[in-house]
């Protein structure tokens, strides 16, 4: 079993939370807005666009991961930026990985109340930003869900940070190529504590989340 | 605001507007079979809906001073309150609490200022919605059966401040609604919709006493029956 103060697994673990919240706040920043301006354009072709990114939900990450490598190694598109095997690489991953995630979800939310949200504002005489605001306002619920979701799948991802990371000790290494690795090794003791940790800091954030979000959780009687 | 010939097609129906009215500070009642048109022209009133041809002359009235209040209101997800300050924060006016505490007092919501808005019941949700658009003065309001889930002391206060509003400070009103009392009682022109066009207009003593429209006197024939008269 790990020693509970052990020094590598404290970096490993901050090393993941700091993969997986950069991956995130990048995604959050990318897929909230493309899901409300997929839900509010029209131009020719959306409905591809709309397809596209539902397909992105089910990409394997390994496939992911192969595309990215590509792209990063020493002779790819991107390679003379010589990330293959850093962090930076690895978030670009989960980047492409997560944004499909919390854009559809916005999307979504925003096709199913967007118009009731948007005549209202009109009807109260909110101009163009103040609509904006108050419709990422109404969404906050559906907002959250989908981060929350994206940050999970970020957590839980191992394929293409494998592959573009390298599981380099002391360097690329996650709670979840590490619970692979401890797998692989037979030290099934460990990689279950590294698990239940992954589980408590999973569940640490979802709560953080809710409390911030308390007022919403209410009873509606008009069903 | 003056509208003409405005046309909107969809796909099994089509709305035609094929005149020229003016709407000074009066009420104007729709009334109409469901499926005829009233909330299509309505909304296109508001400028939520585009008309595929026609014109809207708003006159001196901005998007700031019209508003709408629906049949199935939406609340914001926040306390009775802070639906009710919406249209002044965004118009950066400071709540008069005076005023705030009138509207509340006069839909019954006083002591649930701070519950949570979409928690209402229906009724109290359109009487939420009516102070909520209330509280800004617009200039023209347009009222989609906003009256049909409120109780009968309730309609009958708003209508009263209606015609209050109408003898100190008068505006423009549209209101549809199936419930004939409301109509009679606060218009002073009204047009019965048909399958999308304007079959008969005139004052209430016009349409609603000496209709000489079949389709008219089929509707008030069945307006009757529901009624019971």
């Amino acid at each position: 079993m790990f020693a509970f103060l052990d020094q590598e697994v404290w970096a490993i673990i901050i090393r993941t939370m700091i993969m997986t919240l950069s991956s995130t706040a990048i995604s959050t920043v990318l897929g909230v807005p493309l899901g409300l301006w997929l839900e509010q354009a029209r131009f020719p072709g959306k409905t591809l666009l709309v397809s596209v990114n539902r397909t992105l939900l089910a990409a394997p990450p390994v496939v992911v991961g192969l595309v990215v490598f590509l792209l990063f190694r020493r002779f790819g598109l991107f390679g003379a930026l010589g990330w293959m095997f850093t962090m930076q690489v690895m978030i670009i991953a989960q980047v492409i990985i997560i944004t499909p995630i919390i854009c559809s979800i916005v999307h979504t939310a925003a096709a199913r109340n967007g118009d009731q949200i948007r005549s209202f504002a009109l009807t109260m005489g909110a101009n163009q930003i103040q609509t904006q605001i108050l419709l990422i306002r109404e969404l906050g619920n559906e907002i959250f869900f989908s981060v929350v979701t994206g940050f999970g799948r970020a957590m839980s991802e191992v394929g293409a940070i494998m592959i573009v990371g390298g599981n380099i000790r002391h360097h690329t290494r996650t709670m979840t190529t590490t619970i692979v690795l401890l797998r692989n090794q037979g030290e099934i003791d460990q990689a279950i504590f590294l698990g239940a940790v992954l589980m408590v800091i999973a569940f640490v954030v979802q709560m953080t989340g809710n409390f911030l979000r308390k007022r919403e959780q209410r009873l509606d009687e008009n069903f | 605001m003056k509208i003409s010939n405005i046309t909107k097609r969809y796909d099994k129906f089509s709305l035609n507007w094929q005149k020229s009215n003016r709407f000074d500070a009066n009420v104007y009642g729709i009334i109409g079979s469901n499926g005829c048109g009233k909330t299509t022209l309505m909304k296109i009133m508001a400028g939520l809906i585009k008309p595929d041809s026609g014109a809207i002359d708003y006159g001196n009235l901005t998007p700031q001073d019209i508003t709408m209040v629906f049949r199935k209101p939406y609340m914001i997800h926040d306390t009775v309150y802070r639906n009710l300050v919406y249209p002044l924060e965004i118009r950066g006016m400071k709540p008069d609490e005076a005023q705030i505490e009138y509207y509340l007092q006069m839909a019954g919501l006083s002591n649930m200022r701070n519950q949570y808005a979409p928690s209402l019941s229906s009724g109290e949700q359109q009487k939420l919605s009516f102070i909520r658009a209330l509280i800004f003065s617009p200039k023209m309001m347009l009222v989609d059966e906003a009256f049909s889930n409120m109780d009968i002391e309730s309609v009958a206060l708003f209508e009263n401040h209606i015609l209050k509003m109408q003898k100190d400070a008068p505006i423009i009103w549209i209101i549809i609604s199936h419930q004939l009392s409301n109509i009679k009682r606060l218009c002073d022109y009204v047009y019965f919709m048909h399958k999308g066009t304007v079959e008969a207009e005139g004052t209430v003593d016009d349409v609603l006493f000496g209709p000489q429209n079949p389709n008219l006197q089929k509707y008030l024939h069945y307006q009757a029956i529901v009624s019971g008269r």
